[in-house]
């Protein structure tokens, strides 16, 4: 048997919007693992654990505060582990399952806190997508929120442009993402969105055979018709009646500047994970831009003629 | 001056702004039908422009000129006939 067969979890970690509520539904379809919709308890634990430093390098947090009071780290983090466990292992008993997965989208934010906390005790399945998709995806989660969730506040206050700001958040996430694979190679299976939405039921085999879990095609059915366990996670997950790879790519519409922008960001990150680099264009004379901002306005006239409304920007995606 | 054809047309909507050439025939609504939104139609003129050597001024920018490829084709035809 494999560590990561006889672990008693099994943590979804991936950026925000790469397709974690996906697999959460497909997860919670195997007859044997219980995934319940974003409980935050993980996340919740990484802001209790979040300890700073002072300029002598006194650290400030609830791991340093208890040990003045005689309560050891191990202490400490054994009985937060055991109330973060207690509720996935209590709802998995409850539905009759042998093994508990849990995902909240923001656990990523975490990883140091969630590597304290969990360690090898868990299973890791990290998922990757492709950054300028993962920008998009975030900017309209934002804008159909109206609100800006807390941890990508730095990004917003550090990069006023907002999907700078956002493929910035993921080249962190990412970045810390392969290196926590890394450190945990026997417990950690890397998936790439791109093949989960090209190939559900291979992509979720290989990832069974890691978890030493079997997978039938007749599961991917049930979780895209379960109705069962609707909650907290991405909304439009539980609009689609298949798994497609339409929201592959959709960062090539974004304008030249942009992309440009974009991709001096990611780049780095893109080629770490495997990915090709985005192409820069050439940078083009400033008339050409001008010229597309007044063919925009003008365009403007066209809306309601006979067209399907629909804003600038990324299309809606099947999931994060 | 290269001059616009219809394989450059569709090569640039398949690279640039990530349509599916085998999706799209003369006639396929671009705007209308929301495949093409406003940022990437905008795109897509100065293109035809830089492509063509054809300008489209205020009153081209219409659907008739611009909803589908076979119409781009047309009206950049048409001005180079004048």
């Amino acid at each position: 048997m494999g560590k990561a067969e006889s672990t008693e979890g099994i943590l979804v970690l991936g950026p925000p919007r790469s397709g974690t509520t996906l697999l959460r539904r497909l997860l919670d379809a195997h007859p044997r693992i219980a995934c319940p919709p974003e409980t935050n308890v993980f996340a919740a634990c990484g802001r209790f654990l979040r300890s700073e430093k002072t300029a002598d390098g006194v650290g400030i947090g609830v791991l340093e505060g208890l040990e003045y009071a005689g309560f050891s780290r191990e202490d400490v983090l054994s009985r937060l582990r055991e109330l973060a466990f207690s509720f996935h292992r209590e709802y998995a008993s409850r539905q009759g399952k042998a093994r508990w997965a849990a995902k909240t989208a923001f656990d990523a934010f975490y990883l140091p806190e969630i590597e304290a906390l969990c360690g090898d005790r868990c299973a890791y399945v990290c998922l990757e997508r492709h950054g300028l998709d993962v920008a998009c995806s975030i900017q309209e989660l934002c804008e159909k929120n109206g609100a800006y969730l807390r941890e990508l506040h730095d990004y917003v206050v550090r990069y006023p442009a907002v999907l700078e700001a956002f493929a910035h958040a993921w080249a962190d996430l990412a970045r810390g993402i392969r290196a926590f694979a890394a450190s945990h190679p026997e417990h950690s299976f890397l998936l790439r969105y791109e093949d989960l939405v090209a190939e559900p039921d291979a992509t979720m085999q290989k990832l069974m055979g890691f978890l030493g879990e079997s997978w039938d095609p007749e599961f991917t059915s049930k979780a895209l018709s379960s109705r069962e366990t609707v909650g907290l996670g991405d909304w439009k997950t539980y609009g689609r009646s298949s798994i497609d790879a339409s929201s592959v790519g959709r960062w090539k519409k974004l304008p030249r500047y942009t992309l440009a922008r974009l991709a001096e960001i990611c780049n780095p990150v893109l080629e770490l994970c495997g990915y090709e680099p985005v192409r820069v264009e050439p940078e083009e004379p400033p008339e050409a831009a001008r010229r597309r901002y007044q063919v925009g306005l003008l365009l403007q006239r066209l809306k309601g003629a006979g067209r399907k409304d629909r804003e600038p920007g990324p299309e809606p995606a099947p999931e994060e | 001056m290269t001059g616009l054809d219809r394989d450059t047309l569709l090569r640039f909507l398949e690279e640039r702004l990530g349509l599916d050439p085998a999706e799209i025939d003369d006639e396929t609504p671009l705007f209308s039908s929301g495949l093409v939104d406003s940022v990437a139609l905008a795109e897509l003129v100065v293109y035809v422009e830089n492509e063509s050597g054809v300008s489209f001024e205020p009153e081209d920018i219409t659907l008739e000129h611009l909803d589908t490829v076979g119409r781009i084709l047309r009206f950049v035809a048409t001005r180079h006939g004048r």
